[in-house]
């Protein structure tokens, strides 16, 4: 993925500094890989239950160029984790529905960041326009859909979103802009790449075992005085999976 | 016989023939309601959803369930129209008042021991302090031949011998007020005392070996309360002090409280004073403990066993599926030591549940969790969550193999079969639910 450099430093990072975390490793050759009571679902075989088909599209391909997978010989990627699993899961939750969001009005598109959000939109609405003018954005500037694209082209639309360069107000989206929609993407991408696998994505803690963070054990007293020593176990996940 | 009731009539009473015409002084009404807590009277003459002692609750037997009786002052469906005596005769002998015998279900064979001033007391309260209910529980019917209730008087012949209390000219005043209360309205053996082939508690009294010597209930091992020096597992690692606190509070440096023993000391002995606890607790380390076997092992070996268990699980390395999902799932309260923390997470070293012969009680606890009673000294209830939910057949099994091996503990393997045996078993379990990724932490978040 030479078109990747950001990505490709930023997934140097997360191993750079995972050296300095105790890194995971199962020295003692026991094999504790876990049989999860309901097995993670393979993603080619997952029925969306709130995005439609177009919009399962776009976000496979976007997820794909925000945390590149194995394919990209760099680790496992969102895709390898189920994170749009993750992200069909989410819409469907209090968080998807912004059950506990303030959500009336004024609403100023020119407000400070510092203001939070500034459309009327629950996580649900932000995905569906932010896809639908992405999509028309990706029709009229290069005749394909998203995910036809290739990677580089879908990288220049993604940090065309993130920068606002792609105007949506000028495709008929007044109330949001398009690093509104990015923002939620990437933030919900990273969350599904790195939260507990109770969740949906984090497939088998594969993020975990790669930046070395040890999950939800909630047990390191015995650690505190122990030093220069690599820290030998692999993680734990909420419903008791072990790695 | 007679003149063991007329004294209290007679000093409390105008009528003998009419009840309750004595105007007992709102002290000995309070005195019988204290007495009423250290008989836990309540625990079995109440139903979970119906009023304080009227009856109702099963209680199940060998021969069948056993429906509990209403003791309210009710003249139609409770004891409103029992004489002082015919309360005494149903309190330790186990006769009603039409003669007929009650179930040995009623530990009338403990309540033998009671003073002629307690039952007075007893009988103060249950007719002036107590509200009356006019509902009648279910019958009990037994199946043949234990229906036949004239039958329970040769098992009484045998079993049972209503022995006023003598003190022992051997302990101090103390201990001998907590022998009265251990052998009498405690009731303890009803529980923690092996029964003989005909249902009967092996030993009413601390004079034979059997007496509180530790028992199966439904599954669950009741330890031994023999609390003298032994090979220091359960009890006989406390000192007065530990085995105090812990009938107040269900909680010591050691232990807390889990399966029956949570309700006995939610509506029994939290209420009592510290000075009998005190005498319970002297009590019972008067009791030699349970003889040790051959091939128990010394306390520096036990020590020995406690730190290598403990070094290997902090090293973290070459670990059984045992050792990870204790680290996993049990070290953060339970500590890789198994020692606990004083008063909130009991020890599992040692700990007499662990190391029980039947594991059922340790399975049980891992499966559905525990919840200490509030008290009035320790009102929380930090809970242990149950494991249910997280954890396999095969887990707990290896989990509590682990456990019962680890440090100085010595009991058996626990295999799978047991745990789904277990597992069948319960009920509804409120502490081991699996968590909602969208409950309520989710609401409060309030999104990104």
């Amino acid at each position: 993925m030479a078109s990747q450099p950001d990505n490709m430093s930023r997934r140097a990072f997360l191993r750079g500094s995972a050296t300095l975390i105790p890194t995971v490793g199962l020295a003692g050759g026991i094999s504790l890989t876990a049989q999860a009571d309901e097995p993670a679902p393979n993603l080619s075989e997952y029925q969306p239950v709130f995005f439609g088909e177009d919009e399962w599209s776009f976000l496979l391909a976007a997820c794909d160029r925000l945390i590149p997978g194995e394919h990209a010989g760099s680790g496992p990627g969102a895709l390898d984790t189920n994170v749009p699993i993750f992200l069909d899961r989410q819409m469907d939750s209090p968080y998807g529905h912004a059950e506990r969001w303030y959500m009336e009005g004024p609403f100023d598109l020119d407000g400070s960041p510092d203001l939070g959000f500034q459309y009327p939109y629950s996580p649900r609405e932000v995905y569906q326009k932010g896809i639908a003018m992405t999509q028309q954005y990706c029709r009229q500037e290069h005749g394909k859909r998203f995910e036809q694209l290739d990677g580089d082209t879908q990288d220049a639309v993604l940090k065309g979103l993130e920068a606002n360069d792609i105007n949506f107000a000028s495709l008929g989206e007044r109330q949001m802009q398009a690093s509104d929609f990015f923002s939620h993407l990437l933030e919900n991408t990273k969350e599904g790449y790195l939260s507990d696998p109770i969740h949906g994505g984090n497939k088998h803690m594969a993020a975990w075992k790669m930046v070395g963070f040890p999950g939800a054990r909630a047990s390191y007293r015995d650690w505190v005085d122990q030093h220069d020593v690599e820290y030998p176990l692999g993680p734990v996940s909420l419903n008791g999976e072990r790695g | 016989m007679t003149a063991r009731y007329l004294i209290p009539l007679l000093a409390g009473s105008t009528l003998l023939s009419s009840m309750p015409a004595f105007a007992d002084t709102d002290d000995i009404v309070k005195r019988g309601a204290y007495l009423a807590r250290a008989g836990d009277c309540v625990a079995c003459h109440s139903s979970p959803q119906g009023k304080p002692f009227a009856g109702g609750l099963g209680i199940e037997s060998p021969f069948g369930t056993i429906y509990s009786t209403n003791i309210t002052p009710d003249k139609e469906n409770g004891i409103g129209s029992y004489t002082e005596e015919q309360f005494a005769a149903a309190l330790r002998e186990g006769k009603r008042a039409d003669g007929a015998n009650l179930y040995p279900a009623m530990p009338y064979p403990s309540y033998a021991n009671l003073t002629d001033e307690d039952v007075h007391a007893l009988y103060a309260y249950f007719m002036q302090g107590v509200e009356p209910v006019a509902s009648q529980p279910p019958k009990t019917s037994l199946g043949f031949p234990f229906n036949q209730r004239w039958g329970i008087s040769a098992w009484n012949w045998l079993f049972a011998d209503a022995e006023p209390f003598t003190p022992q000219a051997s302990h101090d005043e103390l201990t001998e007020r907590g022998r009265y209360l251990v052998e009498g309205l405690g009731h303890c053996g009803s529980c923690h005392t092996p029964r003989g082939i005909a249902q009967q508690e092996k030993a009413l009294g601390g004079d034979s070996e059997a007496y509180l010597a530790g028992a199966n209930l439904n599954g669950w091992w009741a330890p031994s309360l023999r609390a003298g020096d032994g090979d220091g597992q359960g009890i006989e690692s406390w000192d007065t002090q530990a085995i105090v606190d812990y009938l107040e509070t269900g909680r010591n440096v050691h232990a807390t409280v889990g399966g029956e023993m949570t309700s006995v000391i939610a509506h029994s002995t939290s209420y009592l004073s510290e000075r009998d606890l005190m005498g319970i607790a002297q009590y019972l380390k008067s009791l030699p403990a349970n003889p040790t076997s051959d091939d128990a092992a010394s306390t520096e070996a036990r020590e020995q066993s406690t730190d290598e268990t403990a070094a290997h699980l902090t090293a973290a390395k070459n670990l059984s599926k045992g050792e990870r999902l204790y680290i996993d799932n049990c070290a953060a309260c339970h500590f890789n030591a198994g020692e606990g923390a004083d008063r909130v997470f009991p020890q599992l070293d040692g700990n007499s549940l662990t190391n029980a012969e039947n594991p059922a009680g340790l399975i049980h606890t891992m499966l559905a969790g525990a919840r200490p009673p509030a008290t009035s000294k320790i009102p929380a209830q930090l809970p242990m969550p149950g494991f249910s939910w997280r954890l396999s057949d095969e887990e707990i099994a290896s989990l509590a193999t682990f456990v019962r091996g680890a440090w100085s503990n010595d009991a058996g393997p626990v295999t799978a079969e047991q745990v789904a045996e277990v597992r069948d078993s319960l009920g509804d379990t409120p502490l081991s639910r699996a968590p909602d990724p969208n409950g309520s932490l989710n609401h409060e978040d309030g999104g990104q």
